[in-house]
């Protein structure tokens, strides 16, 4: 009962950027993925939520296997993606944003997601475009979040946004955790993903080169060294 | 005295153009909904307005039935074929360069007219109602043609029920996220071929029920089929892309520009006209009059 990526080989073209790849995320679970920039870990996430096809390897959710899914329907098996760039409706109210992000299960009830992000409420009527940085990463997750997803896969959670806003949102995701939503986390910021998740996984050109419990991985010297400045 | 009759003249083109505007706004919004929300520029749209006008020609000498009460029929037949077409056809080469869509709808056109053209003939004709002569006086000497009113009212209230149906139900707001970012759509569970088909469905439908209402105010052929288009490209390119408020404006510009042209100028000059003042709208204003909402604005995954 999770949602797993198999011995994943993808990439672009004739271009392969991901070699036997494999992360694995059970239900409440937050796992953290960091590694440099080129690695890989937005195409990871491109694969699992369908915008890139696996060349190797399987996507499974709960044993279903969606190797051959489309976008839409691994959306549909309970699995949302907050894209890298967060990819909101610009000219769309908010209140919009959110009722495509529960298009796919009617769900046109906005107040678990607004107790989670309070200040959406006061910008319902305001065009997602014209919202600050913080408030549209927000957005982007209270969108995926209307799907009522078993898991969540997130991308580049604090680009741009100021350090207390940052602590803000993650705050958020131990509490969408908490209600049983595993999450996998894509982070610049490895010191503040590993402190949040329960696990990690470092990825380097396309290959998990360590991972394991996310306070073993912050220990270890070579993390440290390369992710945390330390 | 010459003044009256010349103000006179000046009101009763205005009051034309604008009624033919409103139809004209039908003509092309279903065009500039396709353009905007999949970036396909369907030359085939007019064929469809004037196949919507052969329907309502046909049914009402089987049935008898008024052309603007078979207007459900028409609507739910086309909207079946423009579903159709899309799903297995134009969503076939919905990546390809515009070139390839261009070259489709092109051929799609030239099949359209010339099965209509085999069928029905090349003749013009005219669907007849009982109250095509009938006009309302209004003071100042201008005649408020029925028929011209009934469609222009028609025509101007889908224009803006489309509009309103865009912001407030579910498949219009899919339809609305599609075109913005088709792939952020699709993440949210949208199937986007599904909503492509349907847009094009709807399209095509709201040409048809134009053509309707264009086959009782004056007369139609095959051959229109190309001015329908180029009508519809003017006014969608003038109103803004996309937006159905825009096919509105658009089609009321080009409805007045085309009447107080037609009292100044020889009829073939007319065209001439709308696309002098779709030059000039853009010249001035190049995001056009309502200014784009959206434009196909995101189409890669
Ligand atoms: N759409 C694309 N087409 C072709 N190559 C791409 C595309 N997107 C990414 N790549 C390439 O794939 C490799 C991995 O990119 P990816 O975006 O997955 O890395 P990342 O780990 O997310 O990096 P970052 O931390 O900078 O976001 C890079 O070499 C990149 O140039
Ligand atoms: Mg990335």
């Amino acid at each position: 009962m999770s949602f797993a990526l198999e011995g994943i080989s993808a990439g672009y073209g004739r271009v392969l950027v991901l070699h036997d790849v494999t992360v694995t995320v059970a239900p409440g679970e937050i796992v953290a993925l960091v590694g440099p920039n080129g690695a890989g870990k937005s195409t990871l996430l491109r694969v699992a939520s369908g915008m890139v096809r696996a060349s190797r390897g399987s996507v499974r959710v709960d044993d279903r296997n969606l190797d051959r899914a489309s976008i839409e329907q691994i959306a549909r098996a309970g699995v949302a993606h907050v894209p890298e760039g967060r990819r909101l409706f610009p000219g769309l109210t908010v209140r919009d944003n959110l009722r495509l992000g529960g298009w796919q299960n009617r769900n046109r009830d906005l107040e678990p997601v607004l107790a989670l992000f309070p200040r959406l409420a006061d910008r319902l009527r305001q065009a997602a475009g014209s919202l600050s940085g913080g408030e549209q990463q927000m957005c982007a997750i209270a969108r995926a979040l209307m799907s009522q997803p078993r898991f969540l896969l997130i991308d580049e959670l604090s680009l741009g946004l100021a350090p207390v806003l940052v602590d803000e949102i993650m705050a958020r995701l131990v509490a969408i955790a908490a209600t049983g939503t595993g999450i996998l986390l894509v982070e610049q910021d490895a010191g503040a993903a590993l402190e949040l998740a329960a696990r990690g996984y470092v990825l380097e050109n396309g290959v998990v080169v360590l991972e394991g419990p996310a306070a073993q991985l912050a220990g270890d010297a070579r993390v440290r060294e390369a992710y945390l400045g330390i | 005295m010459a003044r009256d009759h010349l103000m006179s003249q000046f009101l009763q083109a205005t009051l034309y153009g604008l009624l033919q505007g409103g139809v004209f706004a039908l003509v092309a919004v279903g065009f500039s909904l396709v353009w905007g929300v999949m970036n396909v520029v369907n030359l085939a749209h007019g064929a469809f307005v004037v196949a919507g006008a052969y329907l309502a020609f046909e049914l009402h000498s089987w049935t008898g039935i008024d052309p603007f009460l078979s207007v459900p029929v028409v609507a739910v037949a086309l909207f079946a074929l423009g579903y159709l077409v899309q799903r297995y056809l134009v969503n076939l080469v919905i990546n390809a360069p515009v070139f390839i869509t261009l070259l489709l709808t092109f051929g799609l056109e030239l099949v359209i007219v010339n099965g209509m053209i085999m069928l029905f003939t090349a003749n013009y004709r005219s669907i007849p109602t009982g109250y095509a002569t009938t006009s309302l006086a209004l003071p100042g000497d201008v005649r408020l043609p029925l028929g011209r009113l009934i469609a222009a009212l028609l025509a101007v209230g889908l224009t803006l029920a489309l509009g309103y149906l865009m912001r407030h139900t579910r498949i219009g707001l899919a339809i609305l996220a599609t075109g913005m970012d088709r792939g952020a759509a699709r993440l949210m569970g949208i199937k986007a071929a599904h909503v492509y088909a349907l847009t094009f469905g709807l399209a095509v439908a709201l040409a048809g029920i134009a053509g309707a209402a264009v086959g009782t105010i004056g007369t139609f052929s095959p051959a229109d089929a190309g001015r329908f288009t180029l009508f519809s490209f003017v006014a969608a390119v003038l109103g803004g892309l996309g937006t159905m408020s825009g096919a509105l404006y658009g089609g009321l510009l080009l409805g007045l520009a085309e009447a107080w042209g037609g009292q100044l100028l020889p009829g073939t000059l007319v065209n001439a006209v709308a696309f002098a003042v779709l030059v000039v709208v853009l010249a001035v204003r190049p995001q056009g009059l309502a200014g784009r909402s959206f434009y196909a604005a995101r189409v890669e995954v």
